[in-house]
């Protein structure tokens, strides 16, 4: 027994020396990586000063340029949209981070189904952010949600596990192509979705979803940054009363919601689409230009009034 | 509950500790805790098939009991077929009844007769295949007085539910397991050590390869329309490292478990891919698996000693058994037949009987492994149409693979941790002597284990995800 417990012991220590070594050598790849997603989470952490800030999933990733916006209403834009954070954990994440930073005037979020709906995956997106685990309490505060807060706390090395592997080749290979403050453009496509298809919604609301929907628009409220909620376009049908409850939520609270879901100019038009929920470089770039019109409209009636 | 769940890393401590904790003579109290933690272990997916296991249990322990006390030959014969009845009724409703409900019902339509079949709406109930053929083989053996009747139940409901193998095995064979449960395992520094790096490299095996090729296969297996035949190609070629991480690694884990609080658990995987034929492939592959269709199904039907034609019979049974017992379907039928298919040709051909030399060995293991490949598509697609579109789509719509940049991030980890297996069984198959896991260096053993959680906690998937052969 004596010699198992020397044996344990010595496990444990190699086993907590490796787990720091390791965590500091992988924040310095992280540190350096090329990778998308990286390189966003430093700027959003260290760098931001922008006056409007977009949030969302890939769709805000791929669908708002920055450049355009910007032109448009005069303000800087920086993208902060997140390839596969799905659902308003992850966003409400991202403005923790944002707020310890600063307060920017203008805050868009592109909501989704998934933002309020029931899924089997809701909490994977949350591991993205780990590297950042300790930087903001409330942001970390999601993680108890998840269940893997203390995991985090003990192991440095697995806070970098779920992009370790693209995080390395992000040293050799340079993702940042394109790279207009924030959002990366999606290439053409082979083949453009060919069936409009109707998409089916049928998944229960989420209620502590809906609490963090509330909790981020009380956030900005209280920063008194003006909150739009936005849907990009889609090539797919949808009831319209879907989304109802985001619409109510938005009344409540004051806030402008931008439906562009089924917009005629893009509707009938694949080949804008890379696929039924994304739009290519093309298609992106004319987006852009029709929500930065509207929402300089916006607020050039919202100063008059 | 899974062996990759933060639950079973709080659990088994747990039970070492209370085990190792009660003196090594009092062999009851450590085999009643051992039972109860079974229970507990099984009963987390769901409480109420613990029933099933208990039945299972009860009715084979009265049918050995009954082969026991009758010397009447047709008595003993009435116990083994009334306990094989009840077990292989069980196992009937809960995998395959559904399926031959659905088959008969389209059989009916087809000849215009509308007939309802009902269903039978439960979950099969996890590793239900593998402690219903350990009980079996207790049963067939004591029948054929191989084994003594165990007159204990509670060593007997161990050796059925003993939870390190109850769920995707290895199957274990009564006179090797049995005869341990009746031993005192006194702590064994040497034996716990292999035991927990067996289960280090067990977890490599499935969170680092299996899962990470998983991630590929799914993608390209859940959605074959927007795929083309590189992608079928390669995630083709990825599945049965997928398939084989998965399963070798549950098989190490429950090994170094068993290994950890003193049992030896029988070896389920010899290097399946360095085989050179069909048949050596089965002599390597699920091994205790195919020894017990071996000793339960194809000797007592005749095995080798009949004429050549009867043992092609008896061969294609075995197999198509043997591929019907992985799953309630047609594809799991295919491929068992494919396989039996194979091992017929190549017995006709009289391939795999002598050890081939130099370049004539590479083109045989290149074949075998080929065919074997070939051989998971059915395996691995969900249905008969589906394997068609994938095998057609390799030779007819080949094309660069569809893959993501994040899929090839993942790729990468995957080709990483294939490497380092082959290292590693290459040096055992060809007995190079550099064995890191076994090295006589006390600091090497040691870093290994080191090494090995390192690795996992980077770049292992550890979303718990199941393992394959749970399903079956």
């Amino acid at each position: 027994m004596k010699k198992f417990i020397v044996s344990l012991v010595f496990v444990i220590a190699g086993l907590f020396a490796a787990d720091r070594i390791g965590g500091v050598g992988m924040n310095w790849v992280y540190g350096h990586t090329n990778d998308v997603l990286s390189p966003k989470l430093r700027y959003l952490c260290h760098d931001i000063h922008e006056d409007v800030v977009l949030i969302g999933a890939s769709r805000c990733h791929h669908h708002y340029l920055p450049s355009i916006l910007s032109q448009t209403l005069g303000m800087s834009v920086y993208n902060a949209g997140i390839g596969g954070s799905n659902n308003i954990f992850s966003h409400y994440m991202v403005l923790c981070y944002i707020l310890a930073r600063y307060t920017p005037k203008i805050i868009c979020l592109e909501v989704m189904p998934t933002d309020y709906c029931q899924q089997t995956d809701t909490y994977n997106a949350l591991s993205f952010f780990a590297p950042l685990f300790g930087y903001n309490e409330a942001a970390d505060s999601v993680y108890r949600l998840a269940g893997n807060y203390y995991q985090y706390h003990l192991s440095h090395l697995y806070r970098y596990n779920a992009k370790a592997s693209s995080n390395l080749l992000g040293l050799v290979l340079n993702r940042q192509a394109g790279n207009d403050n924030g959002y990366i453009p999606l290439s053409k496509p082979n083949l453009f979705p060919k069936k409009l298809a109707t998409e089916d919604m049928r998944n229960d609301i989420d209620s502590l979803k809906i609490r963090y929907i509330q909790r981020f628009a009380e956030l900005c409220h209280d920063r008194q940054i003006k909150l739009v909620f936005t849907v990009s376009p889609k090539y797919t049908i949808v009831d319209s009363s879907h989304y109802n409850i985001l619409k109510d939520i938005a009344q409540k609270n004051g806030i402008l919601f931008l439906d562009y879901h089924s917009c005629g100019l893009y509707h009938n038009h694949a080949e804008y689409f890379k696929d039924s929920s994304h739009l290519w470089d093309e298609g992106a770039r004319r987006f852009s230009k029709t929500f930065s019109n509207d929402l300089k409209e916006i607020l050039r009636q919202d100063k008059l009034s | 509950m899974l062996f990759n769940s933060l639950a079973f890393l709080l659990f088994f401590p747990i039970v070492c500790i209370l085990y190792y904790a009660i003196p090594s003579a009092k062999v009851k109290g450590r085999n009643l805790l051992l039972l109860m933690a079974s229970y507990y272990f099984y009963m987390n997916w769901e409480p109420v098939y613990a029933i099933l296991l208990l039945t299972s249990t009860v009715v084979t322990y009265f049918a050995a009991l009954g082969m026991g006390h009758f010397r009447n030959k047709r008595k003993k014969k009435l116990c083994l077929v009334s306990g094989l009845v009840l077990n292989l009724a069980i196992l009937f409703l809960f995998k395959y009844y559904n399926f031959l409900a659905s088959n008969i019902e389209d059989v009916l339509q087809t000849s215009g007769l509308g007939i309802y079949i009902p269903e039978f709406r439960m979950l099969l109930p996890v590793g239900i295949s593998f402690y219903v053929f350990q009980a079996l083989g207790y049963s067939i053996d004591v029948y054929r007085q191989e084994v003594k009747v165990e007159q204990d139940f509670l060593t007997y409901a161990l050796f059925v539910s003993f939870f390190p193998q109850l769920v995707a095995g290895p199957i274990e064979r009564s006179r090797n397991l049995l005869p341990q449960f009746r031993q005192r395992h006194r702590f064994n520094y040497d034996g716990v050590m292999a035991g927990i790096r067996l289960i280090c490299w067990g977890y490599f095996l499935k969170l680092v390869l299996a899962d990470r090729c998983g991630l590929y296969v799914d993608a390209v297996y859940d959605n074959i329309d927007i795929h083309n035949g590189g992608s079928y190609l390669l995630a083709s070629f990825l599945f049965p490292f997928q398939i084989y991480g998965d399963f070798a690694g549950y098989s190490l884990i429950a090994i170094g478990v068993a290994r950890v609080l003193g049992f030896r658990l029988m070896e389920n995987f010899r290097r399946p891919y360095f085989a050179c034929s069909i048949g050596e492939f089965w002599h390597r592959w699920h091994i205790s698996l195919s020894t017990w269709f071996k000793d339960y199904v194809y000797i007592p039907m005749g095995g080798n000693r009949t004429g050549k034609a009867s043992q092609y019979f008896n061969l294609m049974v075995t197999f198509m058994v043997s591929g019907i017992w992985h799953g309630a379907n047609w594809t799991f039928l295919c491929w068992g037949s494919l396989h039996g298919l194979l091992l017929c040709t190549e017995k006709t051909l009289g391939i795999g009987k002598q050890d081939y030399p130099g370049r004539r060995k590479l083109c045989h293991w290149t074949v075998t492994f080929v065919l074997v490949c070939m051989s998971w598509i059915l395996f691995r697609a969900s249905s008969l149409h589906d394997a068609v579109t994938i095998v057609s789509g390799i030779f007819c719509k080949m094309g660069i693979p569809i893959i993501t940049f994040a899929m090839f991030t993942e790729l990468c980890l995957a080709v990483l941790a294939l490497a380092l297996l082959l290292i590693k069984e290459l040096s055992e198959e060809f007995c190079w002597e550099w064995h890191i896991r076994e090295s006589r260096y006390w600091l090497v053993r040691h870093l290994y284990i080191v090494g090995m959680i390192t690795m996992i906690l980077l770049f292992g998937v550890l979303g718990g995800d199941q393992f394959i052969y749970f399903q079956f």
